[in-house]
């Protein structure tokens, strides 16, 4: 079953480059996500409510 | 992640891709229709141009600019135009159901599969998006139930009686199960190319039509009901321009989808018109070709008969194809429920954002049927002259032949990159607009459409890949 496989890998493996701009997207949106959960649950953890993002600037 | 550092992260990959296919194009790869780049790259290039346009949408559209959509009346139009068009329609619908039953049966030489598959399902949904939506002028089953609604209230004594309530349970269900059986009947049906068996489907759809009329008032079964009515309705959306009681309103682009009521089915009817234009090129791809056989062997031995088996096996493509779309649509609106905190329940979420389905349905009926128009849609000139195909020669262009020369496989192909690419764009731009209104801020409403770039590049790809797999 894995020579077959393999031996047509030239064939089907075009196909999955379609996917890569999915994948790197996708993983991208998953790191940034776990970042977020992360910084929000240090923050929970710290005791004090979550300050605004670094690029906003500070209300005066 | 702050905004920006995404975002700057996101141009970071654009780069990235972008330079991809310029290092390709350096080698010169030529496919089989003289492309410059293999077929996958287009794919790349594509999400190149939606992340871009993710962020552009980020940075120059804080503001919701579609959802109060303004129009500005152009011109009148005399109302005896509306049963004018509507007789029209009437009599088209005739001579396609006489050309079914009495012309010839050999498929290419009849009008009707010809005007039905091309014209009608494909042509119209283009000339909907450009003009508005034509198809309710001309809608013959529409016209007769108004021309026996006239008659009968001058000829009786007593007044109609009132319609039945539309139940909102309903929505758009019985659209979504009409546009599916059209498909079946164009993508399964072992019979579709019999005219005589198109001729019958048709008198039998305009029946239950008009039954639906009779029930629920010409006018809501048309908006909810009519699949056909509906289907180009929503691309008439799109259009610029908007016909309403004897006058022509004008107005953004795209702006007419915000205002589409998200009544139960509408996301079916949506995911059921991409499903099956992603199963019409995905059939005549080499996976299904792999596919097919083994479940049809396996359906025979069910005691199936072979063209039951075959037919039986697409259905379940056709369905799989639709429910896979159903649940990539619904894993970026679940995406975007979490990340933008949403408390509305993921249904009444998946309903608001609905419209942004309609570019991309557009979309893939342009690329997957494009160079059906473009080649088939010229038999239209000798068909006109022999609609019944026994060798009449009524306006002196029966003997015009199909001139596949007019436009290269290359040209199509790019036709077809270019309608996936825009189709996804305006999704995104509709999906933007709506979440700055649906979330409490820019940054949440930002956040929350990472997931529809994911959906939508997903949509892209697949798009790509069924293109090149049923031309490969």
């Amino acid at each position: 079953m894995t020579a077959p496989l393999l031996a047509h890998v030239g064939h089907w493996i075009v196909n999955l480059l379609y996917l890569v701009p999915l994948v790197i997207v996708v993983a991208m949106l998953g790191i940034s996500s776990l970042r977020d959960r992360r910084a929000a649950t240090a923050e929970a953890a710290a005791g004090g409510a979550p300050p605004p993002d670094a690029d906003e600037p500070h209300p005066v | 992640m702050s905004r920006r550092r995404l975002l700057a992260a996101l141009a970071v990959v654009a780069g990235i891709l972008v330079a991809a296919p310029q290092s390709a194009l350096a080698h010169g790869l030529v496919g089989r229709q003289d492309l410059p780049i293999p077929k996958w790259l287009f794919g790349w290039a594509a999400t190149v141009v939606l992340v871009a346009s993710f962020v552009g949408l980020a940075v120059l559209w804080p503001r919701p600019r579609l959802e109060s959509p303004a129009e500005r009346r152009t011109i009148s139009v005399p109302r005896l135009l509306d049963g004018l068009c509507g007789a029209i329609g009437v009599a088209i619908f005739a001579l396609l159901v006489y050309a079914g039953f009495a012309g010839s049966q050999t498929t290419t030489n009849n009008i009707t599969p010809t005007f039905v598959f091309v014209i009608f399902w494909v042509g119209l949904a283009i000339v909907s998006m450009l003009f508005g939506d034509l198809f309710k002028a001309f809608n013959p089953w529409r016209a007769i139930a108004r021309a026996v609604a006239a008659v009968a209230s001058m000829g009786g004594r007593r007044t109609l009686p009132a319609p039945m309530p539309y139940p909102v349970a309903l929505g758009r269900w019985p659209a979504a199960a009409g546009i599916l059986a059209f498909a079946w009947v164009e993508l399964v049906y072992s019979g579709r190319t019999d005219p005589s068996n198109l001729a019958v489907l048709m008198l039998a759809y305009a029946a239950v039509q008009l039954v639906g009329m009779s029930l629920y008032g010409i006018e809501t079964w048309n908006r909810y009901g009519d699949a056909f009515g509906v289907y180009f309705g929503l691309f008439a959306r799109m259009s610029p321009l908007r016909w309403e009681r004897g006058a022509l309103y004008r107005r953004l682009p795209l702006s007419g989808l915000t205002t589409l009521d998200p009544v139960p089915g509408t996301v079916a009817l949506l995911c059921v018109m991409i499903g099956t234009t992603s199963f019409d090129g995905f059939s005549a791809g080499p996976s299904w070709g792999e596919i097919a056989p083994r479940m049809t062997d396996s359906l025979r031995s069910l005691g199936l008969a072979q063209a039951t088996a075959l037919e039986v096996a697409f259905t379940i493509g056709l369905v799989v194809v639709v429910a896979v779309i159903a649940g990539l649509f619904r894993l970026g609106i679940t995406g975007m429920r979490g990340a933008a905190g949403a408390k509305e329940p993921t249904d009444a979420l998946a309903a608001r954002f609905a419209h942004t389905l309609v570019p991309i349905a557009l979309a893939y009926v342009v690329a997957h049927y494009f160079s059906l128009l473009a080649y088939q849609g010229q038999a239209m000139f000798y068909l006109v002259s022999d609609p019944l195909g026994e060798g009449a020669n009524i306006f002196g262009s029966a003997k015009t032949t199909i001139d596949y020369s007019w436009i290269s496989a290359t040209s199509i192909w790019y036709v077809q990159v270019a309608a996936l690419v825009i189709g996804h764009v305006a999704g995104l731009i509709l999906a933007h607009d709506r979440a700055l209104i649906a979330f409490k801020d820019g940054r949440t409403a930002t956040r929350s459409q990472y997931w529809m770039l994911a959906v939508m590049i997903a949509f892209t790809s697949l798009g790509l890949w069924l293109l090149s797999a049923a031309n490969a």
